[in-house]
Formats: structure tokens, C-alpha cells, sequence
């Protein structure tokens, strides 16, 4: 929360609910928010910091392929292995940061000695097994792309402010899974 | 001790500014009373300060994740909250900092906001009325000591704090849950209405209701109404729900008659011998660590059940040698927390073409059904009983991870939601021990001088036979009302994770044997009142703290009556 970014976020914000008087409204809050996300580094300015320039672009790849751009963007387009590797960088303990790095280097090398077909077979065989460096794999892409802007809002629903409950809607209605 | 200023000489002081300490300054200012609130952690402005409130998931710096090995370092006992997270931390305290002891294989999970309107602040806000079958427990089966009052003496109370909180629920006229002043209810979902069905036709005198819960379901006094978000632990600018930030200190404020120093760490309660009354208290800066005292003609203790035993603990005299108060040496004994994390879940079928819109911030309730005075009591193998903290929803996106299923394929199946998933989980209620006490560290001090509390608490045989009662009966339940997968659980839950905990300084008829009379008034101190939840002298098995804010509007009532009669 101290980045410049947060801070300026925060102050947009404040400025924003000053002329709303005291409450934002959340149309605007998102448009303020948008704009202040979008500052973000673009990609070819972006460095991991926890992984390897390779490792990262190999995570990239197969989050690709456990959600791939369909007719919405997939994860590689969400940046999920930005998320991914700030995690390990900030969250992480050094010994469990280790352990993802050397699962990830041993799937790195079963993967890249092997045609797009055999990827596919061998991560569909990591995925029914419920391998437990792949699960973990997974489980941060799916956290990283569905909480992702694109994947809370296009891909899934997702309404800051619902204003209300309604206990039984026709599923219709809502039309998609709730982001949150 | 440092410098002491007594420039002025306050009607009262408050000690803490949670939900009793809200209380207490909005009830004290508007009966005239110039009141001082103390708070000793930083100060907090409704709204402004709620710095995370409309952060959206993309923009949590570590999207809910948070950072793990910080909450290892600072959080290990905070961390374990429900409430807490990337978006709540800075309404806990850094474990840290704030340490306190307890013996290595009984841990104590002592949750703790330290901040203006403390837990207020991400309190659970389930509001239940206890009843007669509570306040005549410790008459009827010996645990613990009588109650001096009874529902009636609380029952105008309640209705006064209800009315000024804005409590939304169902009436069910129940003896054992009365029913109060209420806004209407949230809506149960489609599954919650087929599992309730199921229940009550399974199960006659069995009943499951929306939660009675402080979420304005309409606008109150410029309040809410609560816009169904279901993040309130980041503090919510609409005023939503119910905290001393949102509502009590506006209103003591609105009398002119109210002073905030936060930052104001009470170290004790001051006490001359020859008058027989507390003279004020006497508190560490939080960031100077410089002591100063204040004066007070009334002294409202409301620091939180460990907080309070701390102080009285801190403020031994000559005449109170164990701590003031404290003649019948209950101070700091009978501490009792409620069970829970134990229940059981299973899945509501069908129901596929329906969901529900916005984010209800509550879920349903069963109320308690043992021991109620039926044929078949005697066989349970435990006193007293619990209620059931439920709910039902939908699957949504994590249940991915779990799925057999990869790229467009386990996109297209997220994207619309899974099955409905319905939880019952047990809150149960603890028996006053001697034995479960709280006492100062004689050697060992925080980092303002203060001793260190020390915990000894532990689960007697009776919760762990309710624990075992509750997973039965909640599969049971789920059986009859039709779930399929039906499965029980048990999770790690020492005393304290349910933040219920209460006792330390409990009512009681007899000055021997407890530390407060009917009014929650000191039997050894005659201006000195304790009304947090150190005062309870059993627990019930409902979330106490509607009863913690009735107790208090009740004492100040009659500590003013008193003060105004020259009796203090």
C-alpha cells in the first residue's frame, strides 16, 4: 500500500469523493481505479523479480493453457504470471519459494523436451492426478486470472456495489458465475 | 511516575472505545454527563480511514492472498481470524507487539483491534437477546454463580439499544430466543429455504431463520441502508452496520459533551483509600510511553474482557492488594469463550437455474434446541446447549482447482456457477471455571511497562461433549433435509477464536464471590463500573454482544441516577 501507485490511487480517489460528497459512486470509483491500473508497467518493461526471465515466460505458457484466451483474454494476456511471481517475491517464505521453484523446473523439463500435443497430454495427466506442484500451479493461476480486472468483469460478473439481496434470481438473470 | 495532569476533572471516563465503549460515551453525554473516552490504540475516521474500502479484487496488492510470511512474523494469532486479510489487516494488532503468555500446549487465541472503535469495527454483528433459560443457568445446574438479574431487568434494554442499532431479523416467538425491536429481515436463498423445509419438518420444535444481524436493511438516523457488498470488516462509508465509528460516538459527539484521546494506553485505575472511590486512571502515550493521569467522578471500564482484567489487575492498593475490586479474588477467574468451528456441510441438490444477486452479509441460524426442559434432556450427557450458524451458496470459481478439467473447457465450466453448498456450524455455550483465569506475568512487561497477561484457559468435558453433539445433529439435519455429501468437520478451535470471550470480572449477588452487583457496579468501588464482556457470569450460546451494549446503557442509567442522587 505505499507504492507511488497506491498513493495516487488513493488520493484520486479522495479527490473523487470530495465532489460526490463523502460517497463515491461506484461507476466512478471503477473509471478513477481503471485509469490509475492502467498506469501499470507495460510488458516489455516488466522484470520478475522471484523467478527467471524464463521461468516467468514458462509459467506464462502454462497458465496459458489452463486458461486460454477464448472469446475472452486468457491468462497470459491478465499478466496472471505477474501476479505469480509477486506472490513468491512478497508473500512467500524463502524455503516454500525454493519448493515452487524447483517444481517448476522439473515440470519445465519434462514440458520443453516435448511437442505441443505431449504438453497438453502431460499437463492433463499432472491435472487428473492432482500432482501437487501442478495443483498449486493452478490454484494461483485461477486466483490470479479470476481476480484479475478482465476475469472478475468479462469473463465472470462481478458488481461493486449490489445495492441489494435477492435471496432466488432465474440464474438468467445474473447470467454468469459471481467474481466475488 | 511522570507528569500528571488533573486539569480537569471529568464526570466520567471510558475506558475503551469498542462497542461497549461507544455505548457507554453515547449514553454518559447524553445524560448530561462530560465524558472522556480513552483509546489506546490510533485514532480512526469513519470513512476516511476506511483505506481499503473500495479497492476492487484487481487492486489488493496481492489479490486476497495477502503476504504469508508477514502474518507468520506479526499476524501468527490475528492471522487465524475469519475477518482478517490483505484488505483488514490494519484493523488487528501485530501479535508482535502486543504479546501475552500462555502456557505451551493450552494456546489462547486472544483476537484484538486496537484502534478507535476496536472491534466494532469487524465484529461478526449477529444480534440475539438472551432469555431466562440463560440468566438462571448457574441457578439451576450449580456452574458458576447466580446471575442478580433476569430477562426482565434487560428486557427494556434491549429494546433501547435494538432500536438505535437497527437490528434486522424475523420474529419467531421463541421463549428461549425473545424476539426484539427489529427492521425487516434479509431474504434466506432458494437452498436455505429447502433445507429449512427439510429441518423443521424432520425435526418438529427445530427451526431455521435469517440471522437477527446489525446490517441496516433500511436507512436509520441517516445510516445505511447496508448496500450488500459483505466486506464490512474494511470499514463501510455508508454506515451499513453498526459500530461505535458509525454510530454511538457520532451521537455522543452530537452533545458536545464528548472528549476523544486515543493513543491513551490505561495502565490503571487510581483509587484513594479515604473517600473509598477510583479517582480517575493513569495511562501510558502510546508513543511518548510518558504517564499522565486523568480525574474522573465516574470510572466505566469497557476495555474488552481481557483488557479490563488487566487493568484491575495493574491497579492493586493497599486495601486491594491482588488487584482493585478484587476482594472476593474473582478478578481474571471464570474466563469462558464459545465452541465453534465444528459442524458439518453438504450439497442442496438441484436448484441449478437459480442464484441469488448481491452479497447477503449474513447468513441463517438454528436456534438452540437441547436442553430446553423437554423429556430426553437428561440423556445428552451435557448442560446447557448451542446454536447453529449456517448458510447456503453456490460454488463458484475456486472449486476449479478440484475439477478435472483444463483450458476452454474449464473456462466454460467456471462460468457458470456450481452446486449449492449448505454449512452448519455449532457455537456452543462454555461453563464459568475457576480454574480458566487470566493473570500479570511477574516478571515479564510490554514495551510500556505494562505486565504481561497471562492465559490459562482450556475446554472442559461438557463443550467437548456439546462439540460432538453439534456435528451429529448438524449431519443429522442436513440427512433429513435432503443434502447429499453430507460430511462432518472439526477444526482446530482453542479458546478465543470465537471472540465471545467474557467472565473475568463477573456479576454476582454476593460481594464474595463476584465483582460486580446487578448494575455492573464494583461491590468494593462504588464509582467504578465494568460493563465490556468481563462482567458475564455465564455465556449462553449466543453472540454476547446486543447484551454487552444492554448491560451498559442499563449501568450508565443507573450510575447517573446514583451520581445525581449524591450517592457517588
Amino acid at each position: 500500500m505505499t507504492s507511488p501507485t497506491a498513493i495516487d490511487r488513493r488520493e484520486a480517489l479522495r479527490q473523487a469523493a470530495l465532489v460526490l460528497g463523502g460517497v463515491l459512486s461506484a461507476p466512478l470509483a471503477a473509471g478513477v481505479l481503471a485509469g490509475c491500473e492502467a498506469r501499470g508497467t507495460p510488458d516489455a518493461a516488466w522484470r520478475p523479480r522471484a523467478l527467471t526471465p524464463d521461468q516467468a515466460e514458462l509459467v506464462a505458457t502454462i497458465a496459458e493453457q489452463i486458461l486460454p484466451a477464448t472469446d475472452t483474454p486468457g491468462a497470459r494476456a491478465v499478466g496472471v504470471h505477474r501476479f505469480i511471481d509477486a506472490l513468491l517475491a512478497e508473500s512467500y517464505r524463502a524455503g516454500e519459494r525454493e519448493r515452487f521453484v524447483a517444481g517448476l523446473t522439473d515440470l519445465g523439463r519434462a514440458f520443453q523436451a516435448s511437442t505441443p500435443d505431449q504438453q497438453r497430454a502431460l499437463l492433463e495427466r499432472l491435472d487428473r492426478e492432482a500432482a501437487p506442484f501442478f495443483r498449486t500451479l493452478k490454484d494461483l493461476t485461477l486466483v490470479g486470472y479470476y481476480t484479475s480486472e478482465i476475469g472478475a468483469t468479462r469473463e465472470l460478473h462481478h458488481v461493486p456495489v449490489p445495492g441489494r439481496y435477492d435471496g432466488c434470481v432465474p440464474l438468467g438473470q445474473v447470467g454468469r458465475t459471481w467474481a466475488v | 511516575m511522570g507528569g500528571v495532569t488533573r486539569d480537569d476533572l471529568y464526570d466520567a471516563i471510558v475506558v475503551g472505545s469498542g462497542i461497549t465503549g461507544g455505548w457507554a460515551a453515547k449514553e454518559l453525554c447524553e445524560n448530561g454527563l462530560k465524558t472522556l473516552v480513552l483509546e489506546r490504540g490510533r485514532h480512526v475516521e469513519h470513512g476516511k480511514d476506511y483505506v481499503t474500502e473500495w479497492l476492487q479484487p484487481w487492486q489488493l496488492p496481492h489479490r486476497g492472498r495477502g503476504e504469508q510470511a508477514l502474518y507468520e512474523r506479526d499476524y501468527p494469532i490475528q492471522s487465524k481470524n475469519y475477518a482478517f486479510g490483505e484488505a483488514t489487516r490494519h484493523f488487528f494488532v501485530n501479535d508482535r507487539e502486543h504479546p501475552y503468555v500462555t502456557p505451551h500446549d493450552q494456546p489462547f487465541r486472544w483476537i484484538r483491534g486496537y484502534q478507535l472503535g476496536g472491534r466494532s469495527l469487524i465484529w461478526g454483528r449477529l444480534c440475539w437477546r438472551w432469555s431466562d433459560l440463560d440468566f438462571e443457568a448457574n441457578l439451576r445446574d450449580g456452574h458458576g454463580v447466580d446471575w442478580p438479574i433476569r430477562y426482565k431487568d434487560l428486557a427494556p434494554w434491549y429494546a433501547h439499544v435494538e432500536r438505535f442499532v437497527g437490528v434486522s431479523g424475523e420474529r419467531l416467538g421463541l421463549p428461549h430466543l425473545p424476539d426484539g425491536e427489529f427492521l425487516p429481515p434479509w431474504e434466506l436463498n432458494c437452498a436455505e429455504h429447502v433445507v429449512k423445509r427439510g429441518i423443521e419438518r424432520a425435526f418438529p420444535g427445530r427451526h431455521m431463520t435469517i440471522t437477527r444481524v446489525a446490517n441496516l436493511t433500511q436507512a436509520l438516523d441517516g445510516r445505511g441502508p447496508c448496500r450488500a457488498r459483505n466486506q464490512c470488516a474494511r470499514g463501510c462509508s455508508y454506515g451499513g452496520y453498526f459500530s461505535s465509528l458509525s454510530a454511538t460516538l457520532p451521537a455522543a459527539q452530537r452533545t458536545r459533551r464528548l472528549t476523544i484521546v486515543t493513543d491513551a494506553i490505561v495502565h490503571s485505575v487510581t483509587y484513594d483509600e479515604r473517600k473509598d472511590r477510583a479517582t480517575g486512571v493513569r495511562v501510558i502515550d502510546r508513543n511518548t510511553k510518558e504517564t499522565r493521569e486523568y480525574a474522573g467522578r465516574l470510572i466505566f471500564l469497557c476495555a474488552s474482557t481481557l483488557g479490563t482484567a488487566q487493568i484491575l489487575l495493574s491497579s492493586a492498593t493497599r486495601r486491594f492488594a491482588t488487584g482493585l475490586a478484587n476482594s472476593s479474588g474473582a478478578v481474571g477467574h471464570n474466563l469462558m469463550d464459545h465452541i465453534s468451528k465444528a459442524g458439518a456441510s453438504g450439497t442442496v441438490p438441484g436448484l441449478e437455474d437459480k442464484y441469488v444477486y448481491g452479497r447477503r452479509p449474513t447468513g441463517t441460524y438454528v436456534p438452540r434446541f437441547r436442553n430446553l426442559g423437554g423429556r430426553g434432556d437428561a440423556k445428552l450427557g451435557f448442560v446447557r446447549g448451542y446454536g447453529l450458524q449456517a448458510g447456503a451458496g453456490r460454488d463458484g470459481w475456486t472449486r476449479g482447482t478440484e475439477l478435472p478439467a483444463l483450458g476452454a473447457e474449464l473456462k466454460r465450466q467456471l462460468r457458470e456457477p456450481g452446486a449449492w453448498q449448505m454449512t452448519l456450524q455449532g457455537y456452543g455455550e462454555c461453563l464459568p471455571r475457576q480454574e480458566n483465569y487470566v493473570d500479570l506475568d511477574p516478571a515479564r512487561t510490554d514495551q510500556w511497562g505494562i505486565p504481561l497477561l497471562r492465559v490459562h484457559c482450556a475446554w472442559s468435558e461438557n463443550e467437548r461433549a456439546i462439540r460432538e453433539d453439534v456435528k451429529t445433529q448438524s449431519a443429522e439435519m442436513l440427512e433429513a433435509a435432503g443434502c447429499k455429501e453430507v460430511e462432518t468437520y472439526d477444526h482446530d478451535g482453542p479458546p478465543g477464536f470465537s471472540v465471545h470471550e467474557m467472565g473475568t470480572a463477573r456479576m454476582g449477588r454476593d460481594p464474595r464471590t463476584s465483582v460486580l452487583n446487578a448494575h455492573n457496579q464494583a461491590h468494593d468501588v462504588p464509582n467504578l463500573f465494568v460493563t465490556d464482556g468481563a462482567c458475564m457470569a455465564s455465556s449462553s450460546c449466543v453472540n454476547p454482544s446486543l447484551t454487552y451494549m444492554a448491560l451498559t446503557a442499563r449501568a450508565v442509567d443507573y450510575a447517573v441516577g446514583e451520581l445525581k442522587r449524591g450517592k457517588l
